[in-house]
């Protein structure tokens, strides 16, 4: 599996694809594993022919879907809802609350469309998501760039008794970080994706890619930075967290998500709570705006929380 | 036809239902959702003493029939039928209904007790959920039923017609739901601003078989239930109960300032005396 898969740093791959296929090595393994969609999946072509009994579709109907996966996951199922982020997270926000995370019940959540990676516009941009996931009582929220990840992650989501989402990015074309199989993936961990020593910076999803071309482009100016991908959000490896604050004292939070209640909010509660506090901090993502149209990659740097704008807050930062 | 020794025995008990409710609402000091609890009296014992398959010695016997109340508020009655039909104490319902750290809340709570099926409060999520729990019960080939109870007013929400349209889209000829159709709300009356009519042709529309029946005739409930198709009919049934909120009550029947309160003790002697009158006509009582 896995291990076999050809791999090259950066190159792109569809997380959404490594998702429809994860899904279908699970089924076959658990006669408890649903994929269910409100007409939002196209990862599950291949599912749903193979697993007919087991795959539902209620067309656009996302608040009767989270429901129908509570109902699923009553009768000691466990369903992977599929579909984007904002209708997901927002059109069914209260059926997430009420009828899965009030019973606590073992839901997956696969969105795609993080951020302003959907080149959609408004309706469709994910900013808002992670704030509202990680308020949920019972809810894991982990944001996930590297498509290899997707299955690691499908695969420990098979033992974890509560509800899950997990945010990738566009779901199309998804860089590639990490060698498959070099590292293990775990609900409440961060991962050192590039060691350094001046400067942290933490971020998720896509932007790891992006924190990591910043720290090239710092390199250049003689500026060691260090790179954690953040996946695990809630709950947040604080061990981590503060093990980069000692050693590296300046920290930058780097999100494709409004920047007042994705990680930064997270991270910035976590110091406060504790009395750790860095020596300087700054973060960059969607400020309270409407993005509008455009690619992601167009909206970061429009909105500043590119690599560009990346390098400028860190060198800022070590004045 | 329903059996008239049954139909007297369910009439006994929904008596003593009504009247525990009452001394319940008198009893504890917050208020009580008493006129919705009273529309689904007759239909909660019919389902729990008379139509469903339960076992409240197991409670996950994998061949149980599932229910799951909708309309939340009415949880009191829920408790008080499963009481009757022996899954709790009595005395402990009384007693801690209501109350700091109690399992029998306003709105029930699965987590909290065991028997209850699905935690519920929130208008018009039941149904979705019950459809969840028919398709699993569809693909592992098992034979029972799964009831869910709405109150009318609830199914001015969207997700209820999602569902719906779920349901009868994939045949789910196992799901049943049940409607309390007291036409009433909390603060109007069916009509005063939403119309609900032509009710039945809106769950037919759907691909639903649909009963009618007189939700506080025993014999009619008994009657609907028997008519529920076996679970391979390709619809799924809805059970449309026409019933009356406050139903026993004379002071609280069509009055709207009865969705929810508490009870003085005037009024529990008056709201007792009406049930005993009302169980005398039927050829009850002492």
């Amino acid at each position: 599996m896995a291990d076999k898969v050809t791999w090259n740093f950066g190159e792109f791959l569809s997380a959404r694809s490594v998702a429809g296929e994860t899904i279908i090595e699970l089924a076959k393994k658990y006669p408890n594993v649903w994929g269910i969609t409100a007409d939002q999946g196209g990862a599950l072509k291949q599912f749903k022919k193979d697993f007919p009994e087991r795959f539902i579709d209620v067309g656009i109907a996302e608040q009767n879907l989270s429901g129908i996966a509570a109902g699923l996951a009553l009768e000691g199922n466990i369903p992977f809802i599929f579909g984007m982020i904002p209708f997901m997270s927002m059109r069914a926000c209260e059926q997430n609350r009420t009828a899965i995370c009030y019973q606590d019940l073992p839901v997956r959540f696969i969105g795609t469309g993080g951020g302003l990676t959907s080149g959609a516009g408004s309706t469709h941009n994910a900013m808002e998501d992670i704030g509202i996931m990680k308020s949920l009582v019972n809810m894991t929220v982990l944001s996930i760039g590297d498509p290899n990840m997707v299955r690691d992650i499908m695969l420990l989501s098979m033992t974890y008794p509560h509800p899950l989402y997990l945010r990738l990015a566009q779901g199309k074309q998804d860089r590639m970080l990490y060698e498959p199989g070099k590292y293990e993936f775990k609900v409440g961990m961060g991962l050192i994706a590039r060691e350094g020593k001046d400067v942290t910076i933490f971020a998720h999803g896509e932007m790891v890619f992006e924190a990591l071309e910043a720290a090239n482009l710092l390199k250049e100016d003689g500026i060691d930075t260090r790179v954690v991908d953040m996946y695990s959000i809630k709950p947040l490896d604080k061990d981590l967290l503060f093990k980069c604050i000692k050693e590296t004292g300046n920290i930058l939070v780097l999100e494709d998500h409004l920047m007042d209640c994705g990680l930064a909010s997270v991270i910035s509660d976590a110091c406060m709570d504790e009395g750790i506090y860095p020596r300087k901090f700054k973060r960059l993502g969607i400020p309270q705006i409407y993005a509008g149209f455009g690619s992601g990659e167009q909206l970061r740097k429009k909105y500043g929380y590119d690599k560009t704008a990346a390098a400028a807050a860190v060198k800022d930062m070590l004045k | 036809m329903a059996d008239p020794k049954e139909v007297k025995r369910l009439q006994a008990l929904a008596y003593d239902m009504r009247k525990k409710l009452i001394t319940l609402t008198g009893y504890y000091e917050g208020i009580v959702h008493i006129g919705g609890d009273l529309s689904v009296t007759d239909l909660l014992i019919a389902l729990y003493h008379y139509g469903m398959k339960v076992d409240p010695k197991n409670i996950k016997a994998p061949d149980r029939d599932r229910f799951l109340l909708s309309k939340g508020h009415a949880a009191v009655s829920m408790y008080m039928a499963m009481t009757l039909r022996g899954y709790f104490d009595y005395d402990t319902l009384m007693k801690t209904y209501g109350r700091l750290d109690s399992a029998f809340g306003e709105h029930p709570c699965k987590i909290q007790l065991p028997g209850v099926e699905c935690s519920t409060g929130s208008l018009g999520q039941g149904l979705a959920i019950a459809v969840g729990m028919t398709f699993s019960a569809r693909m592992k080939k098992e034979k029972h039923r799964v009831f869910c109870m709405m109150g009318d007013g609830e199914t001015c929400e969207g997700e209820v017609w999602e569902a719906v349209n779920t349901a009868g889209s994939y045949k789910l000829g196992n799901l049943v739901g049940i409607v309390d159709r007291n036409k009433q709300m909390m603060t109007s009356f069916d009509g005063d601003y939403m119309n609900l009519e032509p009710y039945g042709d809106r769950w037919r529309a759907f691909n639903w078989n649909v009963i009618e029946l007189d939700g506080h005739d025993m014999a009619s409930i008994v009657d609907a239930i028997d008519q529920i198709p076996p679970i391979t009919n390709p619809k799924p049934t809805v059970l449309i109960a026409h019933t009356t909120k406050g139903k026993g009550v004379s002071y609280m029947e069509h009055e709207i300032n009865w969705h929810a309160g508490s009870l003085s003790k005037e009024d529990t002697e008056k709201a007792l005396a009406d049930i005993e009158a009302n169980y005398a006509k039927l050829g009850g009582g002492k």
